[in-house]
C-alpha cells in the first residue's frame, strides 16, 4: 500500500482478519500525511476486540472462548459431545490500540475509521457522519448518544415533538427523562455502533462498529460475561454493557452511504482504494500485525489486577460461592503486566481445627496466561494447602483461567 | 467498491473542515522557529530551569541536579482530555528519545500518547497515578507528574515559556 498524497483518501479492506485490518488501520494512522483525512472500511470475521487498557480475564469468558475454539478447530468443526455445536466457529481475541470497552465483531458488522488532523477532531463529528449516512438509507431512528455511540430509538409512536432533522443527536422517537415513559413502552434505545479513539502527536483516529446483520447477537453476551468477574479487581477500563441491535442493512449499502457522506464532508473523490491480503509484505504492516498477535500484547498489557476468592480490604464485595471449593477457601494473587507478583492461599483444615495459610511463592513471576494447566501445579499446591484443597482449586483455576492455545 | 460509480449526491451539505486551521498552526510554528534561532546565552541546563511547555501539551522542569527532568501534561491538556480513567506509565530504566511516546492516558474512550521532548532514561514514575488516575485531572502540573527522566545531554528543542504557551493554547482555543 502506498499511502497516497491526496488530502482526502478512502480505503476498503477485502480481508476479514482482525489483526491485519487493525494493523492496516494503524499503518494509515502512522504513515498518512498529517494534514490528510482518511476513511477506512473493513469487516472482521468473528472476534472479540478488547480496549487498550482492559483485562481479558474480566471482559471475556475465556473458558467459553477456549472450548468454542477447540470445538471449531476439531475435525469438521463440530462438537459432538453433549450435542453442543459452536455456531460461530473460531473467535479471535484481539487487544486494539485505541481506548474504550470490549466489542464483538463478525461479518454482519462493518467497521468504519476516520483519521484526521487533531485540530479538526471532535469526538462526535464522525459518529454524526455515520448517522447521516444511516438516515440517508432510511434509518430515521439513528442518533448519536451522550457516550458518542450510535443508537436506534425504539417505540412505535412518534413523540409529537418537532425535531430538527439536521440534529444528529435526536430523532422523532427520542425519549427524554421528562417524557415519563422512559423504559416501559418501547424500551431503551438499542446500541448499533460503539466508538473508540486513538490520539497521537499529529493524528486523531476515530473508529466505530456498526451492527447491520449479525446473526450472533443472542450468543455474544455469553462470551462477554466472565465467570471470574466477581473475584477480580482491576485497574484500567471497564466495559459499559448496553442492549444492542442490528440495523438491518446490507454491508455494501452501508459502506457506500458512509463513503458518500465522507465525500460530502471533505470533498474528496469517492473511489476507494481496495486493500488486499498481500499487504502483510509492507514492513510496517507486518510489524504492527506481529505486535498485535503477540500474547505479550494481548495479556501482558493488562493493567494491574488482583484475584481473591474472599472479600479483601480493597474489594469488599461478597463473592459468589464456588460449589467445588470450601466456602472458607481463600486464594489470592496480584498480577502486574499479567505477571503474578504475589500469591497466597488459606484453607480450613479437614479436621475443622484452624486453617492452613501459605504464601504461594512458586506462582511468583509466572505469567497468568502461560499457566496453561493449573492442574500441573497440583503437586506444588499440595505441599502448601493439602491434597484435597489443591485438587479442587487447581481444577477450578484450570477451567476459568486457562487461555486458548491459539490466542 | 473501487469499481463502483460515484453516487455523490448533488445536495451535498457543507461539512468541510475549516481550512484556516492549517494556516494558523503554520503561523505558530513559524513564530516559534524564530524564537529558536535566537542566540543561546546559557548552557542547556540553565535554559530549562524554569518550567517549559511543548506544543503537544507536556511540561518539563529541570531539577536542581541539572540533569533530571520532571515531565507531566499541562492543565490545559488535562482539562481537554476529560475524566482520566487510566494512565500507562513508562517503566523505570526505559531509554527514550525526544518525540517518543512514553505512555498513554485513557479518557472518554480515547487513548492519547504522552510524548517526551527530552532524550534520556526514565528514572522514576509517579505510581500514585496508577491507583488514582484522577490526580492527573486534579493536579496535572503538581502531584500528577508522570515521570522523571535523566537527560542524556542533548539539546531540548521546541520548548515554550509560560507566556508563549498561554498564547499558543489561546490560538488553539480559537479554532
Amino acid at each position: 500500500m502506498s499511502v497516497r498524497v491526496r488530502n482526502v483518501q478512502s480505503y476498503i479492506s477485502t480481508s476479514h482478519d482482525p489483526f491485519l485490518n487493525l494493523s492496516l488501520e494503524h499503518h494509515l494512522l502512522q504513515s498518512s500525511p498529517s494534514d490528510s483525512t482518511i476513511l477506512f472500511l473493513y469487516v472482521n470475521r468473528p472476534s472479540i476486540i478488547i480496549g487498550r487498557n482492559q483485562n481479558p480475564w474480566l471482559e471475556v469468558n475465556l473458558e467459553l472462548l477456549r472450548t468454542a475454539n477447540a470445538s471449531a478447530n476439531a475435525k469438521g468443526g463440530v462438537e459432538k459431545e453433549e450435542g453442543r455445536r459452536n455456531a460461530i466457529g473460531p473467535i479471535d481475541l484481539v487487544r486494539r490500540r485505541s481506548g474504550g470497552g470490549t466489542v464483538f465483531h463478525d461479518t454482519g458488522n462493518v467497521n468504519w475509521t476516520v483519521i484526521c488532523p487533531p485540530a479538526t477532531f471532535t469526538r462526535d463529528k464522525h459518529a454524526e457522519m455515520v448517522v447521516r449516512a444511516l438516515r440517508n438509507l432510511g434509518v430515521e431512528r439513528a442518533r448519536v448518544n451522550e457516550r458518542h455511540d450510535i443508537v436506534m430509538d425504539q417505540g412505535a409512536a412518534r413523540l409529537g415533538k418537532s425535531v430538527d432533522e439536521d440534529d444528529m443527536h435526536v430523532t422523532p422517537f427520542t425519549r427524554s427523562e421528562g417524557d415519563g415513559q422512559s423504559e416501559g413502552d418501547g424500551g431503551r434505545p438499542l446500541k448499533i455502533s460503539g466508538s473508540a479513539y486513538k490520539l497521537t502527536r499529529h493524528r486523531a483516529l476515530h473508529h466505530g462498529t456498526c451492527l447491520l446483520s449479525s446473526p450472533n447477537l443472542g450468543v455474544i453476551p455469553q462470551y462477554l460475561h466472565s465467570p471470574v468477574r466477581p473475584y477480580i479487581k482491576a485497574r484500567g477500563v471497564d466495559s459499559v454493557s448496553s442492549p444492542v441491535g442490528n440495523v438491518g442493512l446490507a454491508n455494501n449499502d452501508f459502506q457506500t452511504a458512509v463513503a458518500d457522506e465522507f465525500a460530502c464532508m471533505y470533498g474528496g473523490e469517492l473511489e476507494a482504494e481496495v486493500l488486499q491480503d498481500g499487504l502483510l509484505e509492507v514492513e510496517e504492516v507486518r510489524k504492527g500485525h506481529e505486535e498485535l498477535k503477540a500474547v505479550e500484547w494481548t495479556y501482558n498489557q493488562t493493567p494491574q489486577f488482583t484475584f481473591s476468592l474472599q472479600p479483601t480490604a480493597d474489594d469488599q464485595r461478597e463473592r459468589p460461592a464456588i460449589e467445588s471449593l470450601h466456602s472458607g477457601a481463600q486464594f489470592f494473587f496480584k498480577a502486574r503486566h499479567g505477571v503474578i507478583t504475589e500469591a497466597s492461599a488459606s484453607f480450613p483444615k479437614t479436621d475443622g481445627a484452624g486453617v492452613i495459610t501459605s504464601e504461594l511463592d512458586f506462582l511468583k513471576d509466572r505469567m497468568v496466561h502461560e499457566i496453561n494447566g493449573w492442574a500441573n501445579l497440583k503437586e506444588k499446591f499440595d505441599a502448601h494447602i493439602g491434597e484435597d484443597n489443591s485438587e479442587q482449586l487447581a481444577q477450578w483455576l484450570d477451567s476459568t483461567f486457562t487461555v486458548s492455545a491459539n490466542q | 467498491m473501487a469499481t463502483r460509480t460515484s453516487l455523490l449526491r448533488t445536495a451535498c451539505r457543507a461539512h468541510a473542515a475549516a481550512p484556516q486551521s492549517i494556516s494558523r498552526s503554520a503561523f505558530v510554528t513559524a513564530q516559534w522557529r524564530r524564537q529558536n534561532q535566537a542566540p543561546r546565552m546559557f548552557s542547556v541546563a540553565a535554559k530549562v530551569q524554569e518550567k517549559k511547555y511543548t506544543k503537544d501539551h507536556e511540561w518539563i522542569e529541570l531539577g536542581e541536579d541539572g540533569k533530571t527532568y520532571t515531565l507531566g501534561i499541562t492543565s490545559y491538556a488535562a482539562s481537554a482530555l476529560g475524566d482520566v480513567i487510566y494512565i500507562e506509565l513508562p517503566s523505570s530504566g526505559l531509554e527514550i528519545g525526544a518525540g517518543d511516546a512514553i505512555g498513554a492516558v485513557e479518557s472518554v474512550k480515547s487513548a492519547s500518547d504522552i510524548l517526551t521532548p527530552v532524550s534520556g532514561t526514565v528514572v522514576a514514575t509517579n505510581e500514585v497515578l496508577e491507583e488514582k488516575p484522577k490526580v492527573l485531572n486534579d493536579s496535572p502540573e503538581g502531584d500528577g507528574w508522570i515521570c522523571r527522566i535523566e537527560g542524556d545531554g542533548t539539546d531540548v528543542e521546541g520548548l515554550m515559556g509560560v507566556g508563549e504557551y498561554k498564547a499558543f493554547t489561546e490560538e488553539e482555543e480559537a479554532h
